[in-house]
């Protein structure tokens, strides 16, 4: 009982880590938390789909297809949207971004259908080890967190373009300063970033069902693990993903299982009151 | 026809009197609420719950309904004050949710998903069908107009300036020696009342309803009809709630479409154009339709 919670935490934990990670390196760079990540999944996801479903492709396949998705329309929509209004306040930034979740998810229910679907996999047992349960998808969806955490802690510490990225999160004006090229370390972060939540899209639907709303759903619990691990801090968001995981499995005990989506809230609330920078950011120095 | 135009009419109203809170709170005061439909929920739900199981005259649970929403809103907001405005965002946005989750699977007092029906009708003289229609549009149209006369005369005097003062800066309202804090409390319980007794006047005017009606798109809608007026001025949002629920329900009048796009379809496509609407007034019409009125002291008018 208590090492399945464990176990189903965990894939929870596996599942909203990497988009917490995009959300929180689109923050560094855009300045505003980006409500558009449900939109952005639930694309992914509906790419995944028909690649799986309608043009029969297999799985990894599809997953790439998503991921190329996703970072199109990430990249799109930055180019389009958000980079033109840069200079407009977080708040007008924030609601912009509730729109355009609107629009993304809508226009894939107008193409799709609002139909619950799934991904086109033989039907087996649930794997047990020690008397937990868990499937073979659930399994991938966490080697694909696993891998995105490991590239994701390579690219920000090894490679040029990753420390570009962390310099323009720390501080834009200075990494111009010293010749970094603001535009190029945006448009990769959008690119990489679509790539994850496409990824991301892909996992969930291995995990629940696949429908237009499933990335709003999903959008509380990631924004939860992003700010309780401090906003921006991208280990912080693993992090909060795990702590995320565990305390909605863990709130069944008490609560119905229906208020999943209030725990990561109640959370949030808690910790703002408490912590506002998050449990591995850094306090904001103001002027 | 008249019946559509006459229901069309009554839901503009709702959304004019949930637009004139959130105009207090965010257009006035600058708190970032996403949590409207929460409150829209609570009035409806408490004023339902009201009139059919305690047995309270409907009229007084949709005053009382404004109370419940108003203490949800002093709670709510004491509570987050402190944070920062998207933080802020955030968690009343969750407000919401937790609302519609309540609602959703306490079935005991709200029937959960199979909907909450209210027998009783308020201002009900045993009047037929299409001329209480048209009364109720009347006593919505009072409401909007009551609600209209405060929001102008918090606007229009030293208040109003106090809350705009805070919006633009607080650190300088506090320096001026405004109690920041209580302002900022204040605004946003007497938003919360409006948008209350919008949802208690709505659950009674439909006769039941369910938390699917309370989804968060309605923030969206709310946002919206704030933003296209232009925020802070009281008659550019009566015209955007008008805007809003002329793209939402007014689609019906270009004829019948349901041989090319299905009704669902159709619903997609509303949302869309709202969602697109609303990016391009942000990107192009910042400060709305009708932006506020620049403010100008006495001495700079006659100059």
């Amino acid at each position: 009982m208590m090492g399945q919670m464990i176990v189903n935490g965990v894939v929870t934990a596996a599942l909203i880590a990497p988009p917490a990670v995009a959300f929180s390196m689109l923050f560094g760079i855009l300045r505003f938390p980006n409500f558009a990540i449900g939109g952005y999944i639930t694309v992914g996801v509906f790419t995944g789909y028909a690649a799986n479903v309608l043009f029969g492709l297999p799985l990894w396949a599809a997953s790439l297809a998503a991921m190329l998705a996703g970072a199109a329309v990430v990249w799109a929509s930055d180019r389009i949207i958000f980079r033109p209004m840069r200079t407009s306040s977080p708040v007008t930034l924030l609601v912009v971004s509730i729109a355009l979740t609107f629009v993304l998810e809508h226009t894939v229910r107008l193409v799709f259908g609002a139909d619950v679907r799934g991904f086109d996999l033989p039907l087996e047992r649930p794997l047990v080890f020690g008397g937990m349960h868990i499937t073979r998808p659930q399994l991938y969806l966490m080697g694909a967190s696993l891998l995105v955490v490991i590239v994701t802690h390579f690219l920000l510490t090894r490679t040029r373009i990753g420390k570009a990225m962390r310099a323009m999160a720390d501080n834009s004006q200075l990494a111009e300063v010293r010749g970094i090229r603001s535009v190029l370390v945006r448009v990769m972060v959008t690119l990489y970033c679509g790539a994850l939540l496409g990824l991301s899209g892909v996992s969930a639907g291995l995990d629940l069902v696949i429908e237009p709303l499933l990335g709003w759903g999903l959008t509380i619990p990631i924004i939860a693990a992003a700010i309780l691990g401090g906003i921006g801090s991208v280990y912080g968001a693993m992090l909060g993903a795990v702590l995320v995981g565990l305390a909605e499995e863990f709130a069944t005990l008490i609560l119905p299982s229906s208020y999943k989506i209030g725990v990561g809230f109640a959370m949030i609330t808690i910790l703002l009151l408490l912590r506002p920078y998050g449990l591995l950011g850094q306090p904001e120095i103001k002027k | 026809m008249l019946a559509y135009f006459v229901a069309m009419a009554t839901y503009a109203g709702f959304f004019m009197i949930l637009a004139q809170g959130l105009n207090l709170q965010w257009g006035m005061t600058g708190m970032v609420n996403f949590g409207v439909a929460g409150f829209y929920a609570l009035g409806a739900y408490s004023g339902a719950i009201l009139s059919t199981r305690i047995g309270i005259a409907p009229e007084l649970a949709i005053a009382l309904a404004g109370v419940a929403a108003g203490v949800a809103g002093l709670v709510v907001s004491l509570l987050t004050m402190r944070l920062r405005e998207d933080y802020f965002a955030i968690v009343t946005l969750g407000f919401g949710e937790i609302v519609r989750l309540f609602a959703l699977n306490e079935d005991w007092l709200t029937e959960g998903p199979r909907g909450l029906r209210i027998p009783a009708r308020p201002f009900d003289f045993g009047l037929s069908n299409a001329v209480y229609s048209l009364v109720y549009l009347g006593v919505v149209a009072l409401v909007v107009l009551v609600i209209y006369a405060i929001c102008e005369r918090i606007r229009s005097g030293p208040y109003g300036r106090t809350l705009r003062a805070i919006r633009e800066d607080d650190v300088v309202a506090g320096v001026l020696g405004k109690n920041v804090l209580r302002f900022r409390v204040q605004a946003f319980v007497l938003g919360s009342v409006f948008m209350g007794v919008a949802g208690a006047l709505f659950a009674h005017y439909i006769q039941n309803i369910s938390p699917d009606t309370f989804m968060p798109m309605i923030a969206i809608f709310i946002w919206m009809s704030v933003i296209v007026g232009g925020y802070g001025n009281n008659k550019g949002l009566l015209l955007g709630a008008g805007i809003v629920i002329f793209i939402l329900e007014g689609s019906r009048f270009l004829g019948d479409f349901t041989s090319i796009v299905t009704s669902q379809q159709l619903s997609s496509i509303r949302i869309i154009l709202i969602g697109i609407i609303l990016m391009a007034v942000l990107r192009f019409r910042p400060r709305g339709l009708i932006p506020e009125p620049k403010f100008m002291s006495e001495f700079e008018k006659t100059s």
